[in-house]
């Protein structure tokens, strides 16, 4: 993945978003370890201390714990708090702003929701 | 500990003020980014801190100590410009070879790779490299002293694309390896903001703000919208840059507060910045921009 600086996102949230799409890919799986901060800098070409944030975060959540001197591992219950958080927060905040830009261009409440259907039926 | 502390210092050439009531302290490795506009002051700063010129007034300590004529500090510290000098006596291999008499932490090793990999030529004179060449093997000189502080003005000038994603890169692994105090100007801050921990802002010769990278990203938001709508959100804020977008719209970078979640609701199109424009608005003249020099 490549990290984006014009993203909206600092780049320490991208680090654990990604982390976290590793987990819900099961790349990570319960009570294994995780990349440390300085091969996170590495391989995202960042600094140590940015890379060192996103684990912070992720350790604050409880999707990752420390074990002292051996680094950070990934939490057994982190895959479904993961998906728990996203669809709290992320799915919502998604909405948010369809809802937002429907209602800039006029698209109405049924349009919308028809809209959801067609997408789905494509994806599927 | 401090590895760099300043306390209002001033420096003036001639009539101009050049830095002034410049105060802030720079902790332990960690990568900051020197920012400013031309003539900002980043230079001159950098001279003062490396022991190369003396300030007016205030108080410098570097490692402790005044950088001024100091052993201690010319021994532990490096400042890599496009001013630096070697004796044309010397051959770029020979320049390299007795650098480990003046930098006792010199990385051999890393100086002969990098110098192999850049492809310089080891019996050329320091003096006859082209500009790009010079600033490669000023780099590798700067990075192969492992100095406990070191400092880069505007390394990347001449170099070519390809060689300054190297440089970039080189300079992260070896920090991640040899973690020190470096500190790099740049007026191109977009290019080096991944590598930072910390961004050090001057503007006309004094600190705007010295934080956190993350922190400046978050510092500052652009809204657009219709005119009144636009007044209505930034009203008694903070407003660092507005210009008029056309007939009906404004555009507004202010400091981001709590309104801002009942703006976005309310419609408004609200626009995260770069630590880049962040630096740019926190800068620039608060009446007007280029557009208004073809008004």
């Amino acid at each position: 993945m490549i990290l984006s600086n014009d993203s909206s996102k600092p780049i320490y949230v991208q680090i654990a978003e990604w982390l976290e799409n590793e987990i819900i890919a099961e790349r990570f799986t319960a009570n294994e370890k995780v990349y440390s901060q300085y091969q996170l800098a590495e391989l995202f070409n960042i600094n140590p201390a940015t890379a060192a944030k996103g684990l912070t975060i992720l350790v604050e959540e409880m999707t990752l714990y420390k074990k002292r001197g051996l680094g950070m591992f990934v939490a057994p219950e982190a895959k479904m708090m993961i998906l728990e958080k996203r669809r709290n927060e992320t799915l919502t905040k998604m909405v948010t702003d369809i809802v937002l830009e429907a209602k800039r261009l006029s698209v109405t409440k049924a349009e919308l929701i028809q809209l959801i259907h067609k997408c789905e039926e494509e994806i599927q | 500990m401090n590895v760099i502390d300043c306390q209002k210092v001033n420096k003036g050439y001639r009539r101009t003020n050049a830095l002034e009531d410049i105060t802030f302290q720079l902790t332990d490795q960690k990568i900051t980014g020197l920012i400013g506009r031309n003539g900002a002051g980043k230079t001159t700063l950098l001279k003062i801190l490396a022991g190369l010129t003396k300030h007016k007034s205030g108080e410098v300590n570097v490692f402790g100590k005044n950088p001024y004529n100091n052993l201690l500090v010319s021994a532990n510290s490096i400042l890599v410009d496009d001013q630096m000098t070697f004796p044309d006596s010397l051959t770029l291999e020979e320049i390299l070879r007795s650098a480990p008499a003046f930098y006792k932490k010199w990385d051999t090793q890393l100086a002969v790779r990098l110098f192999q990999y850049f492809k310089l030529d080891s019996k050329q004179q320091h003096s006859k490299l082209s500009k790009g060449s010079r600033a490669t093997f000023n780099m590798i000189f700067g990075l192969s002293t492992h100095c406990e502080l070191t400092m880069f003005d505007e390394p990347t000038n001449g170099m070519d694309e390809a060689v300054r994603t190297d440089f970039y890169r080189a300079l992260l692994k070896d920090y991640i390896a040899h973690p020190r105090s470096i500190l790099i100007s740049s007026h191109h801050l977009s290019e080096i903001e991944h590598l930072l921990e910390d961004i050090l802002l001057i503007h006309k010769g004094k600190v705007v703000l010295h934080a956190d990278l993350d922190e400046v990203k978050e510092y500052a938001v652009a809204i657009q919208g219709p005119v009144a709508d636009v007044e209505k959100w930034t009203a008694g804020e903070e407003v660092l840059h507005s210009k008029r977008v056309d007939e009906q719209k404004q555009y507004a970078v202010f400091k981001k507060n709590s309104k801002l979640e009942r703006a976005r609701l309310e419609g408004a199109n609200i626009q995260m910045l770069t630590a880049s424009e962040v630096c740019m608005y926190m800068t620039s003249e608060s009446k007007g921009g280029i557009d208004d020099v073809f008004k």
